[in-house]
């Protein structure tokens, strides 16, 4: 996935309709009359206070379906219909073919000189008026170049997002980032090009992470915010196991980081991000969670699989790995430190191809698992904003444990007890 | 009576040095047919290499789950090209030089030239069939653990010697060892298996297998909970 062409068609059609201030993409599937119905809605409910921009929408499609079904984009008042055609693309998995709607949405922004671009997912959540109007508001007032999202907090929703590619993307490139794998995010018209354009992967896969990749490491100047946006989005794994899913998400984050390593090894500490909005209310406490079952996966996992992980993970580890498995239950907890220095490993371990990169992530499951269930039962007790609090505290545990990472990612054959 | 002695030993170390200085010649030759099989192969393997990186061959290869990569995880698809392609050339130069040194004068006999590719064959096969079971094995072992099987392990290290079993098997069918012995006692060894667990679950289970079905009929239909954790 080098830059992202749009199609000839898409092209005449951006040259026909000039320019815009805003477009708002949506990066998926999805029904014309839907995303009109809601525009207009939304538009509708920002009133005067967007008056003077003139928003386009767009999403994959085709421009028979829009309203009059007259070849052209359609224009009602201060917006603009205007499907584009889908990128040709051999991406099969799920978050590939987020990443290539995303990028082609930014592409057609960047013919249309937008002042600013918003993505948002194809389950149309996002598109209401407050989430609009904060992130129109962070690009063109703020002068943010990438604003990302921070949904309501919930303590037992987007775990591999809390336990794996939130920290690691603060460690790795410095910025904190709530949720650095997500459907909505906005660009200023100046970076829209350059992310559109940039080789963020190489023929070697897909990046899922690359806005805050690329803002972060090509771009580091490019002022980073947050914005609390009140959606929840029903993720579909189509009918995945979970140990296929962490595969293709954490070997497309392993492959990215072998990619920046020139740039992440420079990178020490982190930088807040401003956030704007009020955060939401939490996800209302519901029964308690057994964690048991994902505990019986990680005991599991450490009786078969102690072949495997013998090559990947130091001695030291190892002997951290069973001592967890003596311990009854209700004391079960895996440090941060452990957890973090076990996803390092891994991260070396899929670079070194120490063993096949399928088998690995395969082998990263079950401590996965056993992460998840020591986190669980940590914040069982915990309110939403409380927990929020736990997970920053658990993201400073993965900064601090970088220099680990440098150590064995300069010097992998070195003698690590 | 000493003397007699004396000239059979003068006859045999003769005979002796004779055999050597016809051997020379042929060891001779054997090491300039490998040396020549060496040179060739390391060129042509460097040259394979040169190709397939400059076509991008390991990018290619990487993009797949099937890759060539996950059978040889620490060597690159090209470079394991290339090895094959190198020890292709020195197997070829070693069959070579072994019959330049069998036509010096028929020292080493018809039998054992014919029995030097089997030889490397039944190699060929045991790497084979040893990587195979180590790749199947792990994959089985992890898909196990992750469908949270108990029983994963057990699974893993059957699969491992089913394979290496019928490895070993075709690897002495190839050396032509054991002839009939062989096929016979692998066959039964499989017939035996299957015969077992025929048996255990048709007659030592089958009380347990019908209270399982009958189980499974009354069992009401469940409607499946929503999942309390969102992992994405």
């Amino acid at each position: 996935m080098a830059g992202v062409e749009i199609t000839e068609e898409t092209k005449q059609q951006a040259e026909r309709m000039g320019s815009a201030d805003v477009v708002v993409g949506i990066a998926g599937a999805v029904s014309a009359e839907d995303v009109r119905v809601r525009a207009e809605r939304a538009i509708g409910e920002l009133g005067s206070s967007v008056a003077a921009l003139r928003f386009v929408f767009t999403w994959p499609g085709t421009i028979a379906e829009t309203a009059n079904g007259s070849g052209e984009a359609t224009e009602k008042s201060a917006i603009t219909m205007a499907p584009f055609t889908p990128p040709a693309q051999a991406a099969v998995e799920f978050w590939s073919q987020v990443s290539a709607h995303q990028r082609a949405v930014l592409a057609l922004a960047e013919s249309l000189n937008a002042r600013a671009c918003i993505v948002l997912g194809s389950d149309l959540a996002a598109l209401e008026a407050h989430a609009i109007q904060l992130f129109a508001y962070s690009i063109l007032d703020r002068q943010c170049g990438l604003v990302m999202p921070v949904y309501p907090a919930a303590k037992y929703e987007g775990l591999i997002n809390s336990g794996i590619l939130s920290p690691l993307s603060r460690a790795l490139y410095g910025k904190r980032i709530r949720n650095p794998l997500t459907f909505d995010f906005a660009v200023s018209g100046a970076l829209c090009g350059r992310l559109a354009q940039a080789p963020a992967a190489e023929a070697s896969g897909p990046s899922l992470l690359w806005p805050v990749t690329i803002a972060a490491t090509q771009f580091p100047q490019t002022p980073i915010g947050q914005v609390h946006v009140d959606v929840r989005h029903e993720v579909s794994t189509g009918g995945l196991e979970l140990s296929a899913v962490l595969g293709q998400i954490a070997g497309s984050l392993f492959q990215e980081m072998e990619r920046c390593a020139s740039h992440w090894q420079r990178i020490r500490g982190s930088q807040a991000t401003p956030i704007w909005g009020n955060a939401g209310e939490g996800q209302p406490e519901g029964e308690p969670i057994d964690a048991q079952p994902m505990l019986d996966s990680f005991l599991l996992g450490s009786k078969s699989l102690d072949e495997v992980w013998r090559l990947v993970l130091p001695p030291n580890t190892l002997l951290e790995l069973r001592r967890l498995t003596r311990l009854m239950p209700e004391q079960f907890h895996m440090p941060d430190e452990l957890w973090a220095s076990i996803v390092y490993d891994f991260a070396l371990a899929y670079r070194l191809r120490t063993i096949g990169r399928v088998h690995l992530l395969g082998a990263l499951t079950p401590l996965y698992l056993g992460w998840v269930a020591s986190y669980i039962r940590e914040v069982s007790t915990l309110s939403s904003s409380d927990a929020e609090q736990r997970l920053e505290q658990f993201s400073r545990a993965w900064e601090e444990k970088k220099p680990y990472l440098l150590q064995r990612w300069r010097w992998p054959d070195r003698f690590n007890p | 009576m000493w003397q007699q002695i004396e000239q059979s030993l003068h006859t045999s170390m003769g005979l002796v040095m004779n055999k050597i200085a016809t051997l020379l010649p042929g060891i001779l030759a054997f090491i300039v047919a490998f040396l020549f099989f060496l040179l060739v192969g390391w060129l042509l393997s460097a040259l394979a290499r040169w190709i397939l990186s400059a076509v991008k061959f390991d990018e290619r290869m990487s993009r797949g789950a099937s890759a060539i990569a996950e059978w040889s995880p620490s060597a690159t698809p090209s470079l394991l090209i290339g090895r094959i392609v190198f020890w292709c050339f020195v197997t070829a130069g070693v069959v070579v030089g072994v019959s330049a040194l069998g036509t010096s004068e028929h020292i080493i006999s018809d039998w054992m030239l014919g029995y030097v590719p089997r030889v490397m064959g039944a190699a060929i096969l045991l790497l084979a069939g040893n990587v195979l079971a180590r790749f199947v094995s792990r994959s089985v072992l992890i898909t196990g653990v992750n469908l949270n099987l108990s029983y994963a392990r057990l699974l893993s290290m059957g699969v491992r010697w089913m394979i290496l079993v019928l490895t070993g098997a075709m690897v002495l069918d190839h050396l032509a060892l054991g002839g009939a012995i062989v096929e016979l006692g692998f066959g039964i060894l499989f017939g035996g298996i299957v015969f077992a667990l025929s048996l255990a679950v048709g007659l030592g289970s089958r009380d347990l297998v019908s209270r399982s079905l009958e189980r499974e009929a009354a069992r009401p239909v469940e409607i499946p909970q929503p999942e309390k954790v969102h992992h994405f």
